[in-house]
């Protein structure tokens, strides 16, 4: 268990953390808006904090101190927030395509601000970013407790008030707002409070990887996260949460079947260099075959129902 | 019920028995004026009925009045108040509710849920409070559930309230869409043909489920309907459209035999 720990730290963090970030991608889409901006949002985090642990706050020597990763969290998710306000406001009087473009506009020009800025560190951007603890798999003490208290936010959200007015707009925003949901204050308010969680999962990563430049959250990471909704499912916060985790580990997973000795050569070797070839074809057919992922509704109702009879 | 006071038709000598009142509107869509210059005046307490051929511009009027569509000319008035031009969240807030001709029930939900969702603009639990699940918002939550499950015992579907909109037969999806509009708690329900697709047991069932609804919740009703016998046998007074244009308006048994509204039916040349 440790020695597995000792290994796979890096990348037991990273799963938790695109967990994380694929619940930005599932706050807007509950209200039916398939907005790709949070990865320019989580990029906004992490110069945040990058800026104030190396320029602001000039740490001495030792172990960077938590309470400051948490300020510069809570900054990086106001800063966010107050941003995907004034973008959400305009940008959610867009409809299906055109929302989903005009966000990867928006990560495309945040990307190029921060390339040519001098206080995000130009193209080389900011490294040497200090540590707050001693081994990367402590970063759980931070990524854990976030990923507990989304999940948690977006599971009551689906149950209240608010959440059944976004899910209304997803399922007929006409018939919806004939029922009296303002359609653009709900829009408005998913989209504000994923660009918050962007933002903080942003800072943790930036301590966490250790440098932080403008190949941070571009367009690849909003492919990313598409995949984890679309494979992990869109009707439920658990199907993103399970894609993050599982689409995380899986090329490090297919990199250990590789190794099992008897293999045929070529499949060894499929399994090592084509797993970005089985990835997309998992996108590809479970958006055919799976429309609302794997994870649907249903399946968590059917399997509760089991649990509860197996359990008596 | 007693029928209506005669219609206000300038508008301007409003009385406080005028619930709705709809002044000169027109819509255009391109070169098709599908409201044409219309002025009625729905009564507090009416059952208002608006019949006429397809394309007669009933549903545009509809979607006018709730918001869904602006009117290129002319006003709407609501308990004294101009409306036109709101948007439809607003107009719901106001206390105006509707059906669809096409039915627009969110599918994917449960019964329950579709109607919970109607209680929107009754209940006032934000976003914080909401998910942390503070005392006001969880007695709120309990009672728009109590409520929402007491509208599908009263349209008849009580006992599946768990089941999935989609999978509701026609004439028990407009029931309800319905109880969801009555969730709203209005004081205005339009009703776009509620008894298309239903069979005749239905049909009278829906007769007796607007009669009922209407005096227990003192309602004013405007209901667009193709079955005439329904229309004739609800309603208090009627209003006949034909190509955008207001034809005929009183009680049923005048406009059954106004000579406008049997040219429109039967066409010159039928």
């Amino acid at each position: 268990m440790a020695t597995f720990l000792a290994t796979y730290d890096f990348l037991l963090v990273s799963m938790v953390l695109a967990a994380a970030l694929a619940l930005t991608l599932y706050l807007p889409l509950m209200a039916g808006q398939l907005s790709v901006a949070s990865p320019g949002f989580y990029a906004l985090g992490g110069y945040i904090a990058a800026i104030m642990s190396t320029k602001v706050f000039h740490p001495g020597p030792g172990l960077y101190p938590v309470t400051l990763v948490l300020l510069e969290m809570a900054v990086a998710a106001v800063v966010s927030g107050v941003l995907g306000l004034a973008v959400g406001v305009p940008a959610l009087r867009l409809r299906g395509i055109f929302l989903a473009l005009a966000t990867i506009a928006f990560v495309q020009i945040l990307g190029v601000v921060a390339l040519n800025l001098e206080v995000t560190g130009g193209a080389i951007g900011i490294f040497g970013i200090p540590q707050p603890f001693s081994s990367q798999l402590q970063y759980m003490w931070l990524a854990v407790p976030l990923l507990v208290v989304s999940m948690l936010f977006v599971a009551r959200l689906e149950r209240t008030r608010t959440g059944r007015a976004l899910v209304a707009l997803r399922e007929d925003e006409l018939a919806a707002a004939a029922m009296g949901v303002n359609p653009t204050h709900h829009k408005v308010l998913a989209f504000t409070a994923s660009a918050v969680l962007a933002g903080a999962v942003g800072a943790i990563s930036a301590h966490f990887i250790n440098t932080w430049n403008s190949r941070q959250g571009t367009f690849d990471t909003s492919v990313n996260l598409m995949a984890f909704v679309l494979v992990g499912g869109s009707r439920t916060f658990v199907g993103p949460v399970v894609g993050g985790l599982v689409l995380t580990a899986l090329p490090e997973a297919l990199r250990g079947v590789a190794g099992v000795a008897g293999l045929p050569p070529w499949l060894a070797e499929f399994l090592r260099d084509g797993r970005l070839i089985i990835f997309g074809v998992l996108i590809a057919v479970g958006t055919v075959f799976f429309p609302h992922g794997l994870i649907t509704p249903t399946l968590l109702r059917r399997l509760a129902g089991r649990h509860r009879t197996s359990g008596g | 019920m007693s029928v209506a006071a005669a219609p206000a038709r300038d508008g301007s000598a409003a009385s406080t028995a005028d619930l709705l009142v709809v002044d000169d509107v027109t819509c255009r869509f391109g070169g098709v004026i599908a409201v044409n210059a219309v002025s009625f005046v729905v009564a507090r307490g009416e059952l208002f009925g608006l019949i006429g051929p397809n394309g007669a511009g009933k549903t545009t009027l509809f979607n006018i009045v709730t918001g869904l569509t602006a009117p290129d000319a002319g006003r709407l008035r609501y308990r004294g108040e101009d409306i036109t031009g709101l948007p439809p969240y607003r107009v719901a807030e106001r206390g105006i509710a509707r059906t669809f001709q096409n039915v627009r029930l969110f599918g994917e939900l449960t019964a329950l849920d579709n109607v919970m969702i109607a209680r929107h603009v009754r209940t006032r639990s934000g976003l914080v409070s909401g998910v942390l699940g503070l005392g006001a918002s969880r007695r709120e939550e309990r009672e728009t559930r109590e409520r929402a499950a007491t509208l599908l015992a009263l349209v008849g579907l009580a006992d599946r309230s768990g089941e999935r909109a989609r999978n509701f037969s026609y004439g028990d999806q407009r029931r309800l869409e319905i109880a969801r509009a009555l969730a709203l708690e209005p004081e205005l329900l339009l009703l776009d043909e509620p008894a298309a697709g239903m069979n005749a047991g239905e049909k009278r069932a829906l007769s007796d489920l607007i009669r009922s609804v209407r005096a227990r919740l003192s309602l004013t009703i405007l209901l667009i309907e193709h079955h005439v016998p329904l229309v004739m046998d609800l309603c208090d007074r009627i209003a006949v459209l034909n190509f955008g244009q207001l034809i005929a308006l009183g009680p049923p048994a005048q406009v059954q035999t106004h000579p406008a509204v049997v040219e429109a039916y039967l066409g010159d040349s039928a």
